[in-house]
């Protein structure tokens, strides 16, 4: 059996959706460690992290400010303790897990590698939770709502321009183009547009 | 094409292909919008990132099967630096320079009452002569790159050991996101910085820069961003992996085209894309900075297409792992050529293109004896790159 995990790794969190940060927080602290920041943008990123010298950095995915990130290993003069994106083979199930449930993580070398990753394991499953949740939410019912309207305006051009089914998408796309819009953007247009001019009976 | 056709290939599994909203992802956003993708059999879905680590992770664990990257990334990848090992390649080089390094108007003046001639400021002299002259009590001035393995990240800091100055003692070298770039240098974060276009253009035409050299200028023409996929991907998938190097071929001409530069503005600027408007495209675009808007003209030349600019060159693998190695994030590498070219695949190249294989020159291969010593001879300077590019080889005779 392994032993239980050191409880005194100390955690930053960077994660710009709240909601989230909080779940993930509170679930950190349920499983008994340090979480000595949480930060909801990246703003002086590298600064709190030389700063607070947090063990270990875990970081949403979609960050753009990974990046900064990824040099602190080299920062060896202003950062005394090099972090590291996981960089053993024998983690790399470990970041798989993490890297599909948007989650990355920067370590301090040479801390205590068991607690990383059954620290990881908390984050993991709160992030899976929370996509879950949201892609219930907002990202099904979005995408069905985007294809009613786009499909909802390819037959009204289909009707006005008596034309078939690709040329009207593809008339929809170039105007998408053309305009700088999105896609359901235009089509929203063209739906209220024609049905001022009460051609959508 | 019959309507029937594109719609079997519209339902097919799409192939994920990421990438950075930059001017040099127009090949990829080219042959997606032209619909060069489909004209050649491939359903493509183009994934917008947000970091280069993102891609470089999710190309590791297949969440992305290929993408737009840093000319250096694929080998990063495939010697397991800054991130677990795994084999990555590219056979297509989407473009060559770009990049540029400009400074803040507080640093600019600063260096203006230092310096004899605008050369000065040029070369860096006038920098090491302030750098000389600080106090040492002050902060170290503080310049950015986009990525620490990146051709900005080794441009910035060659051109500042030319002039003397030590990149990691006498100034402080961090890593902030292109679109981030602007604004610290704005608010004083930062002195100045190493990015491509059109964050230098831009600073200058915002009056909040210098720009002070282009890429073009330190290195001659150099690869810069390729088309980088997971090794195992393309084993597995050569015909649909060919196929889309073909499609990316013609994007490239047609990015190239004079004629098609409003078009292409129009695209790229679309929220999906760069997201911005087109004016702050136009500048990127040029090639050569005119003078008067800029304070000297400089020679920029981002290529996406001629003689030999998308071809996978090993010659600049090995002369990517000395600037490894020269800026100590590589420690010895055994086989230097069998690396060039397991990576940077040039049969690939000219087997989707239709190219023979038989005129192909080796003439990049090192000897054993150049081999041995190769990671050091470029670190110390006794390789450097011919003046017009890494397209005529290296300068192995200096000093």
């Amino acid at each position: 059996m392994p032993s239980p995990p050191k409880k005194e790794l100390t955690v930053m969190l960077v994660d710009n959706e709240p909601a989230r940060a909080a779940i993930v927080e509170q679930a950190m602290i349920d499983s008994g460690y340090r979480v000595i920041r949480r930060l909801e943008n990246a703003k002086h990123l590298t600064e709190a992290v030389t700063e607070f010298q947090p063990d270990m950095v875990i970081i949403d995915i979609e960050s753009p400010d990974r990046d900064m990130l990824e040099n602190m290993s080299r920062l060896t003069k202003d950062n005394p303790r090099p972090i590291v994106m996981f960089a053993e083979e024998d983690d790399s199930r470990h970041v798989e897990a993490a890297i599909r449930a948007g989650v990355s993580a920067y370590v301090v070398d040479g801390v205590n590698s068991g607690s990383v990753k059954a620290l990881l394991q908390v984050a993991i499953a709160r992030f899976r939770e929370f996509q879950a949740l949201r892609s219930e939410l907002e990202s099904v019912k979005s995408q069905l709502e985007d294809r009613k309207l786009i499909d909802k305006a390819k037959g009204l051009i289909m009707k006005h321009q008596q034309c078939d089914e690709p040329a009207a998408y593809q008339a929809l796309r170039k105007l998408a183009m053309d305009r700088s819009q999105r896609m359901t953007d235009v089509a929203r247009n063209i739906i209220s547009v024609m049905e001022l001019m009460g051609g959508s009976k | 094409m019959s309507q029937m056709e594109t719609n079997i290939i519209q339902n097919a599994v799409p192939v994920r292909i990421g990438f950075i909203p930059l001017i040099d992802c127009a090949p990829f956003v080219i042959a997606q919008e032209k619909g060069f993708f489909l004209d050649e059999g491939v359903n493509v879905e183009l994934s917008k990132e947000a970091s280069w680590a993102s891609i470089r992770d999710k190309v590791t664990f297949n969440l992305l099967d290929g993408a737009h990257m840093l000319a250096s990334m694929p080998i990063a990848a495939s010697l397991g630096i800054g991130t677990i090992k795994t084999a990555m390649q590219t056979s297509f080089t989407v473009s060559h320079n770009g990049n540029g390094i400009t400074i803040g108007n507080a640093l600019y003046e600063q260096l203006q009452s230092l310096a004899d001639s605008s050369t000065d400021i040029r070369t860096g002299v006038a920098l090491k002569r302030l750098i000389d002259r600080r106090s040492p009590e002050l902060a170290p001035l503080r310049f950015a790159v986009v990525y620490p393995y990146s051709s900005h990240n080794y441009q910035l800091r060659d051109w500042l050991s030319r002039a003397g100055i030590d990149s990691d003692k006498d100034v402080q070298i961090i890593v902030v996101p292109p679109v981030k770039m602007l604004d610290s240098l704005k608010l004083g974060g930062i002195d100045g910085y190493c990015v491509g276009e059109p964050w230098n253009s831009l600073a200058v035409e915002q009056g909040v820069g210098h720009m002070l050299v282009t890429g073009y200028e330190i290195w001659g023409s150099t690869p810069e961003k390729v088309f980088g996929v997971n090794s195992f991907w393309a084993e597995q998938n050569q015909a649909t992996y060919l196929a889309i190097i073909r499609a990316l071929e013609k994007a490239c001409l047609w990015v190239d085209e004079a004629n098609n530069q409003s078009e292409l503005l129009s695209i790229l600027s679309h929220p999906d894309y760069l997201n911005c408007t087109v004016e702050q495209l136009v500048y990127g675009f040029s090639a050569i900075k005119p003078k008067g808007q800029f304070d000297w003209p400089m020679k920029a030349y981002q290529r996406f297409s001629g003689r030999n600019i998308n071809k996978p060159l090993p010659s600049y693998a090995l002369w990517i792992m000395g600037q490894m190695y020269r800026w100590q994030q590589l420690g010895e590498v055994e086989s230097l050529n069998r690396i060039a070219e397991q990576v940077y695949r040039q049969d690939l190249y000219n087997k989707a293109l239709g190219f023979s294989e038989e005129g192909e020159s080796r003439d990049w291969y090192l000897s054993a004896e150049e081999e041995a010593t190769w990671l050091n001879s470029v670190a110390t300077g006794k390789v450097c790159l011919h003046p017009d590019g890494i397209l005529t080889g290296f300068d192995k005779s200096v000093k």
